[in-house]
C-alpha cells in the first residue's frame, strides 16, 4: 500500500525549456480566455467570476482573508503534528511484538478502507462547532496512513541489518534506534505526505461542517452567498497553502535523510 | 509457505482483537452509564439498525449507486486521458505541472465548486467525487504505459508497428497491473466524494442522514448510519479487489 518514492517518476525527464514554456503559454492563454470570455459573454457571477475580480477580491478583503487563512494553517500544523506523533508512535508501537502485530495491523489497514470522512459529524456531536472538534477530526484522518507506513517501514529492514546488530550483542532498544528507524524513514515520510493531505482534508472538511471560521468556511459561505468570486480566491489560497506545506515536508524530509547519511537509504545497505 | 496454524493466527488474532475491542467498547458504555447521545454501545446500533433498516437502505443504495457511478466514470477517464497523454508528449508537459500540483492540494476543498457549477443533485455529487478519483487512476495508469518494457515497444517499432498497433498490443498489457492497483483506490476515493459531496448538498443519502442527524443529537442514526457506509464502502472495494486479482491472474496467464 506504501509505495516509497513518487508515482509521478514518469515525469522525471530531462528538464527541457519546453517543458517550462508549454504549461506557463497554456496556463496565461487559460486565464486570458476565461477573462475575455466573460467580458463578452457575461455568465452569473454566482457560478463563475472572471480573474480580475478574484484578484481585486483578495485585494479587497485581504485582513478578513487573511484572519481565515491563518486559522486554517495554524489548526492544519497543529494537527498534522500531532497526528504525526500519534501515528508514529503507534506505528512503532504494534511492530514491537509480533503478537501485537498480528492482532492490530490488519484491522488498522481495514480502517483505511472505510469512507473516515463520514465521522466528522460525531466529532462536532462529541466536541462541539468549535476549533477542538476540528482538530480531532484531522489527526483521526491523518494519523492512519502514518501509522501504517511507520509500521510497514520499521517491519521491512534488511534482515542482514537485524541480524549484525545481534551479533554485536545490541539490545532491542540500541537496534530499534540505529537500524530500524533509520531504515523506516524513507517509509514514514511517505505516510507524512499522506498525511499532510489528510490532515488538511481533515480541517477544511471540519470547517465545511462546522461553519464557524477558516477558509472552508468562507468557501461555503461564498458558494451559499451566490458570490463566486471570494469562493475562488479562497480555493486559490488554499491551493497555495497545500503546495507550501508539502514544499516544507519535502525540504524536512532531504534534511532528515541528509543527517542520517546515505548508508541508511532503505537501499543503501548491502 | 503458510502452514495452518500460521493462517488461523493471522486471520483469527485480528478478528478476535475486533470483537474484543466491541465487547469492552459495550462494558464501558453500559457500566459508566454514557448516554446515548454521548456514545451508543454497540448493541443499541445494532438494534437500530435493523428497526430502521428500510430507510438505511434507501440512502444507502442512492449513495452506493452514485459512487458505482462515479468509480465507473473515473477508472474510464482516468485510462483514456493516460492513453493520450502518452502519445502526445506536447500535452504532457502542458498539463504535467497541472496534475503534480493537483496531487498535492486538498481537492475535497472544490467540493463547493462542483456544487455552484452543476446544483445540488446527483449530477454535481458523482462529478466531483470523478474528479476525486479520477487522479490515482490517470497517473498509475500513465507510469504502466510509460514504464512498457522497451524492448517489446522496439521490437514492434522494427516490426512496422503503429502507434495505436503498439498500444493495443504491447502497452496496456504492460500497464494492467498498475491501472487495477490504482482501480483500489479510487474505489475508496469514489465513496469519499460522494459523502462529502452529500454534506454540502444536503439532499440524499448516507452522508446526508449522518450529518442532519448530528444537530438532533440522533448519535444512534450516526452510528448506524456510519456503519452501513461501511459495509458500502468495504462492498466497492472487495468486488473491485476481486476483479483486481482476477485481472493480475490474466494478465500473469497463471
Amino acid at each position: 500500500m506504501v509505495t516509497k518514492g513518487s508515482s509521478l517518476q514518469v515525469f522525471s525527464r530531462p528538464l527541457g525549456a519546453r517543458r517550462v514554456v508549454a504549461p506557463v503559454i497554456f496556463a496565461l492563454a487559460f486565464f486570458i480566455v476565461w477573462e475575455v470570455w466573460l467580458r463578452f459573454l457575461p455568465m452569473s457571477r454566482a457560478v463563475i467570476a472572471p480573474p480580475s475580480a478574484i484578484y481585486t477580491t483578495i485585494v479587497n478583503a485581504f485582513p478578513i482573508l487573511m484572519k481565515h487563512t491563518l486559522s486554517t494553517l495554524v489548526e492544519i500544523m497543529i494537527g498534522f503534528m500531532s497526528a504525526s506523533a500519534v501515528g508514529i508512535a503507534l506505528g512503532a508501537a504494534i511492530t514491537l511484538s509480533t503478537s501485537i502485530r498480528q492482532a492490530f495491523y490488519p484491522n488498522i489497514v481495514g480502517f483505511q478502507l472505510i469512507p473516515k470522512v463520514a465521522v466528522a459529524p460525531l466529532f462536532v456531536v462529541w466536541l462541539g462547532v468549535g476549533s477542538p472538534s476540528r482538530l480531532a477530526f484531522s489527526v483521526f484522518m491523518a494519523f492512519f496512513p502514518i501509522a501504517v507506513a511507520t509500521a510497514t517501514g520499521l517491519a521491512n529492514t534488511k534482515g542482514d541489518a537485524v541480524r549484525l546488530c545481534r551479533s554485536l550483542t545490541a539490545t532491542n532498544w540500541q537496534t530499534f534506534t540505529s537500524v530500524r528507524l533509520p531504515f523506516a524513514i524513507p517509509f514514514v515520510f511517505a505516510g507524512l505526505k499522506v498525511g499532510l493531505t489528510m490532515a488538511m482534508i481533515g480541517i477544511i472538511v471540519g470547517e465545511f461542517i462546522t461553519g464557524q471560521e477558516g477558509l472552508g468556511y468562507v468557501i461555503m459561505f461564498a458558494s451559499s452567498a451566490g458570490e463566486s468570486a471570494p469562493l475562488y480566491a479562497a480555493l486559490l489560497i488554499l491551493a497555495t497553502m497545500g503546495l507550501g506545506l508539502y514544499s516544507c515536508l519535502l525540504l524536512v524530509e532531504v534534511a532528515v535523510q541528509r543527517w542520517y547519511g546515505a548508508p541508511f537509504s532503505s537501499e543503501g545497505f548491502a | 509457505m503458510r502452514g495452518r496454524p500460521q493462517l488461523s493466527r493471522t486471520v483469527g488474532l485480528p478478528i478476535a482483537t475486533a470483537v474484543m475491542l466491541c465487547v469492552l467498547w459495550q462494558i464501558i458504555v453500559t457500566a459508566n452509564g454514557i448516554p446515548e447521545y454521548i456514545l451508543p454501545a454497540p448493541f443499541d446500533v445494532g438494534r437500530t439498525l435493523l428497526a430502521s433498516l428500510p430507510n438505511l437502505l434507501a440512502h444507502a443504495s442512492i449513495s452506493g449507486t452514485e459512487a458505482v457511478a462515479a468509480f465507473l466514470l473515473a477508472t474510464l477517464l482516468g485510462f483514456v486521458a493516460a492513453a493520450v497523454l502518452t502519445y502526445s508528449p506536447l500535452l504532457r508537459d502542458i498539463f504535467y505541472p497541472a496534475i503534480v500540483g493537483f496531487q498535492l492540494i486538498p481537492k475535497v476543498a472544490l467540493a463547493p465548486l462542483f456544487i455552484v457549477w452543476l446544483g445540488t443533485e446527483s449530477a454535481s455529487r458523482i462529478t466531483f467525487a470523478t474528479f476525486l478519483s479520477f487522479f490515482p487512476v490517470l497517473i498509475s495508469t500513465l507510469t504502466g504505459l510509460q514504464n512498457a518494457d522497451p524492448t517489446a515497444v522496439r521490437l514492434c517499432r522494427s516490426l512496422t508497428a503503429s502507434d495505436w498497433q503498439t498500444l493495443v498490443s504491447v502497452r496496456i498489457p504492460f500497464s494492467l497491473p498498475y491501472f487495477l492497483s490504482a482501480t483500489k483506490v479510487a474505489a475508496t476515493l469514489a465513496v469519499t466524494g460522494i459523502v462529502v459531496a452529500e454534506f454540502i448538498t444536503a439532499n440524499a443519502g448516507l452522508g446526508f442522514l449522518i450529518l442532519s442527524s448530528g444537530p438532533r443529537m440522533e448519535t444512534l442514526t450516526i452510528f448506524a448510519a456510519i456503519f452501513m457506509l461501511c459495509i458500502v464502502g468495504l462492498s466497492l472495494y472487495g468486488t473491485v479487489a476481486l476483479l483486481e486479482r482476477a485481472g493480475r491472474r490474466w494478465f500473469t496467464g497463471a
